[in-house]
């Protein structure tokens, strides 16, 4: 299975998911519940169990 | 008349009322309006084709465009867009799509003048893709995303590749857009080695032949259009681009066209969407088009596909069931019936019926089903009697003549494409009854006695509710 890994959004804390190739890379991610868009080390939230 | 998406919706509404829903009321698709129906739909186990009369655009504003979708949801009604009796919708409609499958017939090229789908053309800054009643599907989906066909040509043999990819609206002249298909894949990383912008064009509905055609398993060299020609059983009419005139043809009969370039290593952020498998795509990163022209009829309408649900289900088993019925019966000569389950998606489980005659031809239909559709993980082998598009009774197959000893095997490290969490790995199980050992008999009402009752001498049918 290909590996995500979980965020929450900084502003209204909506939580989706990530493919693993955008973990460590410096790419603003896109809320899709607010459109926020945040680098990864800003989330509260990181879930990566594998 | 050529076929086109407003004839087919029109051949319904006159002659097959029951699978046509018209809704006047208006909608608004980027609130999840569209796809909340047709879930309710769904629910209630009805799956009409959904015509939206009054949809909102993306500036919400009534776009003028209807919203057709759920096209595909029945078998019957994709019986009816190939023009084949759609109470043979099982296993004859999949034969016949393989025969189309095998056949051609060359495009012909209309004047731009006399294509519908130039009626209207915007170009340069008059674009603004947010003109279009785009859907917003599902809760984690990062926004309204366009679910049709998108157009490629090779640059070096000229042929083109139509496939279903989804395009994710970023801006009035800007498109997330996913290329994932092996064929337009490779169109793609020619383009990029070239370091070239690739042209690319987004097809927004034409009569559901044209769809149906798209998914047509052929080889790399042969042309798209040339194939499409075969499911539509006649010419596919084409006219020159907006953008780049004849050195790119784009569909003279679609409803709505986008045309643009994917600038060669340019990535932006796409996904989640709701997809084939009932689960999101990850967010990632993929091409964007930036879009030159939209074209359309007047008065067009938007299709729309209904991901995750029974519609893709169908676009998913049909071009794969006649196929490998095919391989089986060329090298094994004893398959009965192929089909892709609606609850494998229509592409991860796979479930064949053969007439078998020595123990082993199984795990041999099985291998062979895998290597035919590359997307399969799990293929159950059933015996002759067992009606592969009733899935209790392969399920009960499975689970009285199975001796997961003998008749199961895992294989380890074999290509997919898409991952669950099987991985990269596949099972074949046969549960066909053991040829070699002592077996019970399946429980049966005579035959004589079946035929000397006719239910309507013995009781009132309209009155058995349950």
């Amino acid at each position: 299975m290909e590996r995500i890994f979980w965020v929450a959004c900084p502003r209204c804390r909506g939580k989706f998911y990530c493919d693993y190739d955008l973990r460590f890379r410096e790419v603003k991610l896109i809320c899709p519940y607010c459109e926020n868009q945040f680098f990864v080390k800003e989330s509260p939230h990181i879930d990566e169990r594998n | 008349m050529p076929k086109d998406l407003n004839g087919f919706i029109r051949h319904l509404r006159q002659h097959y009322p029951q699978e046509l829903l018209e809704i006047d009321r208006y909608v608004k698709p980027k609130q999840f309006e569209v796809t909340a129906i047709l879930k309710h739909l769904t629910n209630l186990n009805r799956f009409p084709t959904v015509l939206f009369d009054r949809c909102e655009n993306l500036c919400g504003q009534d776009s003028g465009i209807p919203i057709v979708t759920n096209i595909f949801a029945r078998r019957e009604c994709c019986a009816l867009a190939l023009e084949f009796p759609p109470d043979q919708a099982q296993m004859p409609l999949s034969l016949h799509y393989s025969h189309l499958e095998r056949q051609h017939v060359d495009p012909v090229v209309i004047p731009e003048e006399k294509a519908p789908v130039k009626e209207v053309v915007f170009t340069g800054d008059q674009v603004d893709v947010g003109i279009l009643p785009i859907v917003r599907h599902f809760e984690m989906d990062l926004g309204p995303v366009l679910t049709m066909i998108a157009c490629m040509r090779d640059p070096d043999i000229g042929a083109y590749d139509a496939s279903f990819i989804k395009a994710f609206y970023k801006g009035p002249r800007k498109l997330g857009i996913s290329i994932h298909t092996p064929h337009l894949e490779r169109i793609l990383a020619r383009y990029e080695a070239l370091g070239r912008p690739a042209p690319v064009i987004y097809i927004l509905g034409h009569h559901p032949a044209f769809s149906l055609g798209s998914l047509a398993l052929t080889p790399y060299e042969r042309d798209d259009y040339e194939s499409i020609g075969a499911f539509l059983q006649e010419p596919l009419r084409l006219t020159p681009s907006t953008t780049w005139g004849e050195r790119f043809m784009v569909p003279a009969d679609a409803e709505i066209v986008i045309e643009g370039e994917i600038p060669p290593g340019v990535r932006e952020i796409v996904d989640p969407f709701g997809e084939v498998t009932r689960h999101y795509q990850a967010q990632c990163l993929r091409q964007v088009m930036q879009v030159t022209a939209l074209t359309r009829r007047r008065q067009a309408i938007m299709q729309d596909i209904f991901s995750g649900h029974e519609e893709i289900f169908n676009l998913g088993a049909l071009p794969k069931e006649g196929g490998i019925y095919n391989t089986l019966q060329a090298k094994l000569g004893n398959a009965v019936a192929v089909h892709l389950p609606h609850s494998g998606v229509g592409r991860l489980a796979c479930y064949i019926s053969i007439k078998k005659t020595r123990e082993g031809q199984a795990k041999r239909a099985g291998m062979l089903a895998l290597n035919e559709s590359v997307q399969t993980q799990v293929v159950v082998i059933v015996d002759e009697d067992i009606d592969v598009f009733n899935e209790p009774e392969v399920i009960w197959a499975v689970l009285t003549a199975v001796n997961p000893q003998r008749d199961v095997d895992l294989i380890h490290n074999i290509h997919t494409v898409f991952t669950t969490s099987f991985g990269f790995n596949k099972l074949i199980i046969d549960a066909t009854r053991p040829l070699d050992v002592a077996y019970p008999a399946v429980i049966k009402v005579p035959d004589e006695a079946m035929n000397k009752i006719k239910l309507s001498e013995w009781l009132d049918l309209d009155k058995v509710r349950v």
